[in-house]
């Protein structure tokens, strides 16, 4: 009986003991930095290479979560939304040769992309959705990012609680890839509002933190540093990953 | 009366048990906040939202649905769960094949598969067997089968497991397993002469019973 219980108040306590232990260790910078290193090993080892595997029409999911900031209710959105954002212009500025504005018509012309790929979530779960749009390398193509570019930053129009605006970025690399668009069309439909209406990005190599809903402004930047909190995204500002690629 | 002193472990077999110790709690614990996010699991490629195969119950408070004192960080975080998962997963797997790697070359891996008069008796060379060349391989493989990264590399990887939820779910069974394992292995050493046992997993020497 003695021994019984002994073996079971040991395991008892090296079961305990991990959480209060990597809560101490977690919230120690140096071993916090220490944690993150991986990052840069993983987007040495992964990075972003192949293509996303592509899939059938009736591997199309019948439901998509709509998992992000709530859906711009501001009165610049729903003006755009109420004459079915005909007046909506993509402006492509920063580090590039020719600062263009893009209306949706344009880029609607410029549709050379349709993809059934699969949206994974950090948190998780998978969904298939079939995605038309133009790809971001055409887009880069146009305005001609400068000798000192290196990264595109995607500002949207959605806002959390605290009134902070949602932003991502990708390497030139990541934003050249074939199946990297901007997304008009979504399962043979305009994008619904709460979907990232008119235009939003879809990178399938990456998870979907990536994919940044209600792009309203693309910025070439050499550095994503003095932007925001200068992690390169609204989530890798609150600590997840810049490399989404696992 | 004192038995026979043996050396039972090379110093890489030591260094890579510790290492382990430490990595398989950290990626137990911040494997779960991470389950957290979507704590529950689906027999398919993508997420089958009407009927899930498996779903830990949501607590109405809004609490996680795996409790605080199992996961790290206590408080949930899924940046930081993933922070440490991803870390130690190249502890376990940097260790894991250094160790292969070791114990191939000096021979000591042969121990495992010798029938006569070894150093393991059947139940144990049994077990470790299934942990290092079936479970261990399964929860690494599954795990990178969930990276869309990993998947554009290789669709094989992921379509093997039976797609991407699938894959969480092998990950998921591949961790209860070596959970069990462990809880067996530590209600071994606790049975059977707990500080010779221990002193051999630091030193090297065990102490045959006489």
């Amino acid at each position: 009986m003695k021994r019984r219980l002994f073996v079971a108040s040991t395991i008892a306590t090296a079961l305990s003991a991990c959480s209060p232990i990597g809560t101490a260790l977690n919230d120690n910078a140096a071993f916090h930095n220490l944690l993150g290193s991986a990052q840069a090993l993983n987007h040495l080892v992964i990075g972003t290479r192949g293509m996303a595997k592509e899939y059938r029409e009736r591997d199309i999911s019948p439901d998509f979560p709509i998992d992000s900031l709530p859906t711009p209710t501001d009165a610049r959105y729903a003006d755009l939304a109420a004459d079915g954002f005909a007046n909506y212009k993509l402006v492509v500025d920063g580090a590039v040769e020719r600062r263009t504005v893009f209306p949706l018509a344009m880029l609607e012309r410029m549709c050379n992309m349709t993809q059934i790929t699969r949206h994974d979530c950090v948190e998780g779960w998978s969904v298939i959705a079939k995605w038309s749009g133009v790809r971001l390398g055409s887009v880069l193509d146009i305005v001609q990012p400068r000798s000192d570019a290196r990264y595109v930053v995607f500002h949207c129009m959605d806002k959390d609680d605290q009134g902070t605006p949602y932003y991502e970025s990708l390497d030139l690399h990541q934003a050249r890839h074939p199946q990297t668009i901007l997304a008009m069309r979504m399962n043979d439909a305009p994008i619904t509002p709460d979907h990232g209406a008119p235009v939003r990005l879809k990178v399938p190599t990456q998870l979907g933190y990536k994919s940044a809903k209600w792009v309203a402004r693309i910025e070439v930047v050499g550095s994503y540093a003095n932007l925001y909190a200068g992690s390169g995204g609204y989530w890798e500002d609150q600590g997840y990953e810049w490399y989404a690629g696992i | 009366m004192q038995g026979e002193r043996i050396h039972r472990y090379a110093v890489a077999t030591r260094i890579s048990h510790w290492l382990w110790v430490i990595a398989f709690g950290a990626l137990v614990s911040s494997g779960l906040q991470i389950f957290n996010a979507a704590p529950f699991l689906d027999a398919s490629n993508t997420t089958n939202t009407a009927h899930h195969l498996f779903a830990l119950p949501q607590p109405a408070d809004g609490s996680p649905a795996v409790p605080g004192w199992l996961t790290i960080p206590s408080y949930r975080d899924l940046a930081d769960g993933r922070r440490w998962h991803l870390f130690f997963a190249w502890i376990m797997v940097i260790c894991g094949v250094t160790w292969l790697i070791s114990s191939a070359i000096k021979g000591n891996l042969r121990e495992l598969f010798r029938s006569e008069h070894g150093v393991y008796n059947l139940p144990q060379r049994l077990s470790y067997i299934v942990v290092i060349f079936v479970i261990a391989p399964i929860i690494v493989l599954s795990g990178l089968a969930l990276s869309p990264g990993m998947d554009a590399i290789a669709h094989p990887l992921t379509w093997v497991f039976g797609g991407r939820q699938f894959a969480r779910l092998w990950h998921f069974a591949g961790m209860l397993a070596l959970v069990g394992f462990f809880l067996v292995h530590i209600f071994q050493v606790l049975t059977h002469g707990v500080f010779n046992q221990l002193n051999s997993m630091i030193t090297g020497w065990y102490r045959r019973e006489a």
